[in-house]
């Protein structure tokens, strides 16, 4: 399994190059970590001196005025000869086929690819990989992986995104109150339901706006037993500020065995307390109206 | 060149005949399993089969929802259920699984395949990928602009959807699991307990900055795009949806009827003068329990296009009742009552062939014959004088005074 990261600072690279196997860095068509083209590539440039690999994150819808523009980040991306792209939008692989660039797609889908058949048939479309749904129990994680070995990618840490809208709340709710705010592309807001206590971080773009879950989600435990079938886990650090976290947390997946792990958890969890979860991985959402 | 398809929503079989007698070419339903709104009654196989049987009479189409993000258990008994489809007589299945297309594809062959909006497709290559899948039509994303829906039109082929009417999901369809988090219930297999029209304080770390007077929200208006209704059918597109399967009968019939003569009127005269479509959308403004707009169709939604203050839908209190049938002899209408209403109100009937028939209630009587001053209990039978023949299905509603 390759340990890959979100590299939210271009000063990481360093700490985390022994560390990891890739980053996974974006800037056009996706949710954060805004890089410069020539800020990518001189990522790209430090990722194939240093063997690491360098992957491109897509993970946003694309309306028909800009698949021009898409061609355009598809050629650059074939010149900087990336590892691989993930991609959100269908049209990707349609577009990325005369660039030669279909084995390097990586299908995530964020929320609904959540079953072994959908995923074995986008994978049959010739591309490299898909990412799972976080919405996953442990069960069905485990046999989407089994049913599909070293083609299935999966968070393994991080804020789950709970939401995707075209629609700028934050820009129209301060419209609204006729508040002046510096609020885009900011990591430090939260929002919190009226009669709910938890905090939901918010970060607005020029692509639309996103809710992520309140707690970080790890799977310290659980990662062993898949791994020898996964083909990469995905440690983002959206809203992680604490680069010593992140490189500890880069650490410890990369250290985890079946005899380690407990103490890897408990570890992080007195070192670093924060709201952590296993997420969906032990709690079903299937209830019904009735329950 | 095919007319326009007019598709309603329907969460059960009463509603289902409404919509079709009441103008829609096809209805879309959904099956007690596999289908988005598991808070809708739908329909179980004698339902469907039933109206598969009605609508063919109406020369309509029967669409059914399989539209949920599949896990592996939920695939438990889909071949069965998908042949059992085919056989009855259904039209299409609404799918956003890619591999569930490929599943109807070789089990159940005579069905078509229709792309669920939950796949959010904006653009003509995505259309094309999902054509390459199977796809024998698309339900496009609802927030394409009128001018997008026309550039993707022109280069496909593939039949296009697109959602003129209803509410509107604030997120990307099947890309917002709020619910799943907040009420453990999935919004991607029927759950959707609409945590976007709720109310949030917005803080910056530690320090609240939203207002407390107005809590942020995420709730959208409704839509409404009777006003691109023209250039969709001048363009090409196969079909306009109606949204709203957990929606009354009162304002399926009123919506459907309303864009139907809207579209007949189009097809009849080449265009839609602007008093006319002020007229209609008066017409569907009596059937909206929230503000609507035209969502992404002009383009962006700004804060206009967002509900502040609203936690859910008001409800409408202007359906008083249904006609169940209609005495000749006597000139008496049987109502089902529906909300309050009493002698002396002005009462307005539509139906499928009455548009807007204005009557002042004077004679109402209850099953027994005894005479009713008011009607105040929803599901009553009343029999009432009226001097116009209604027939079974037109309803009532009252006309509001200026002071009320």
């Amino acid at each position: 399994m390759e340990l890959l990261v979100t590299l939210r600072k271009k000063s990481l690279l360093e700490k985390i190059e022994p560390i990891v196997d890739g980053v996974i860095i974006g800037r056009l068509f996706t949710s954060a970590y805004n890089y410069s083209l020539q800020e990518i590539r001189d990522i790209a440039e430090y990722c194939h001196d240093n063997a690491l690999k360098c992957y491109i994150a897509m993970d946003n819808f694309i309306s028909e005025d800009d698949l021009e523009t898409l061609d355009a980040y598809l050629m650059f991306i074939r010149e900087l000869n990336l590892d691989g792209i993930y991609y959100h939008d269908l049209c990707v692989v349609e577009r990325a086929i005369p660039y030669g660039l279909l084995p390097r797609l990586i299908y995530d889908g964020k929320t609904v690819l959540c079953n072994t058949l959908d995923t074995a048939f986008v994978l049959s479309q010739g591309i490299r990989s898909a990412v799972i749904s976080r919405e996953l129990t442990l069960p069905e994680v485990r046999h989407i992986v089994e049913g599909n070995p070293h083609r299935v990618d999966m968070q393994i840490f991080g804020h789950l995104r709970m939401s995707y809208s075209r629609r700028k709340f934050l820009t129209n709710y301060f419209n609204e109150i006729n508040r002046e705010y510096d609020y885009l592309n900011k990591e430090t807001l939260k929002l919190v339901e009226e009669k709910r206590d938890y905090a939901l971080p918010i970060m607005e773009d020029d692509q639309g706006t996103m809710i992520y879950t309140d707690y970080i989600f790890e799977m310290f435990r659980e990662l062993c037993d898949l791994r020898d079938n996964l083909r990469a886990g995905i440690i983002d650090t959206l809203f992680i500020e604490d680069e010593s976290l992140i490189v500890q947390i880069c650490r410890d997946y990369a250290r985890l065995t079946p005899e380690n792990r407990e103490f890897i958890r408990n570890n992080l969890i007195y070192n670093h307390p924060d709201n952590y979860s296993t997420g969906y991985l032990y709690q079903k959402t299937n209830i019904s109206k009735d329950e | 060149m095919n007319k326009i398809e007019l598709l309603a929503p329907a969460k059960d079989l009463a509603k289902a005949k409404i919509a079709i007698r009441y103008g829609a070419d096809a209805v879309y339903v959904g099956g007690k399993l596999y289908s988005l709104r598991s808070r809708a009654s739908n329909f179980d196989l004698s339902d469907l089969k039933e109206i598969s049987g009605f609508a063919k009479q109406y020369g309509a189409k029967v669409y059914v929802t399989v539209n949920i993000v599949f896990h592996d258990s939920d695939f438990y008994g889909i071949r069965e259920y998908l042949k059992y489809l085919e056989k009855i007589g259904i039209d299409a299945v609404i799918v956003s699984s890619p591999a569930l297309i490929q599943i109807v594809k070789r089990e159940a062959p005579n069905l078509e395949c229709h792309v669920s909006t939950q796949l959010s497709s904006l653009n003509s290559d995505a259309v094309w990928t999902l054509r390459r899948y199977g796809a024998d039509r698309v339900v496009l994303g609802r927030e394409a602009s009128m001018d997008q829906i026309e550039a993707i039109r022109k280069k496909v082929s593939v039949p296009l959807e697109v959602f003129i009417h209803g509410g509107m999901c604030s997120n990307y369809s099947g890309r917002c699991v709020l619910s799943n988090r907040m009420t453990l219930r999935d919004a991607n297999r029927g759950g959707c307990a609409h945590s976007c029209r709720w109310k949030y304080r917005l803080y910056d770390g530690d320090e609240l900055i939203s207002d407390p007077e107005c809590l942020m929200s995420m709730s959208s208006k409704d839509l409404r795009a009777s006003a691109y209704v023209e250039r969709m059918i001048k363009c090409g597109i196969a079909s306009l949806k109606i949204e709203g399967r957990m929606k009354s009968e009162y304002y399926i019939g009123q919506v459907v009827k309303t864009y139907r003569r809207m579209i007949d009127e189009i097809y009849e005269r080449g265009s839609l003068s602007p008093d006319r479509l002020a007229y209609y959308d008066e017409e569907l403004s009596k059937a909206e329990n929230r503000p609507a707009d035209d969502g992404f169709l002009s383009g962006e939604c700004d804060s206009s296009k967002h509900l502040y203050g609203v936690n859910g839908a008001g409800v409408t209190h202007d359906y008083v009742a249904y006609v169940r049938a209609y005495d000749h002899i006597r000139n008496m209408a049987e109502i089902e009552v529906k909300n309050v209403f009493a002698r002396g109100d002005e009462i307005e009937v539509f139906g499928p062939e009455l548009d807007n028939e204005r009557f002042k209630v004077q004679l109402l009587f209850d099953d027994d014959w005894n005479e009713v001053e008011i009607a105040n209990k929803p599901t009553q039978i009343l029999h009432v004088r009226m001097p116009f023949a209604a027939s079974e299905g037109d309803m009532f509603r009252k006309v509001r005074r200026n002071d009320d």
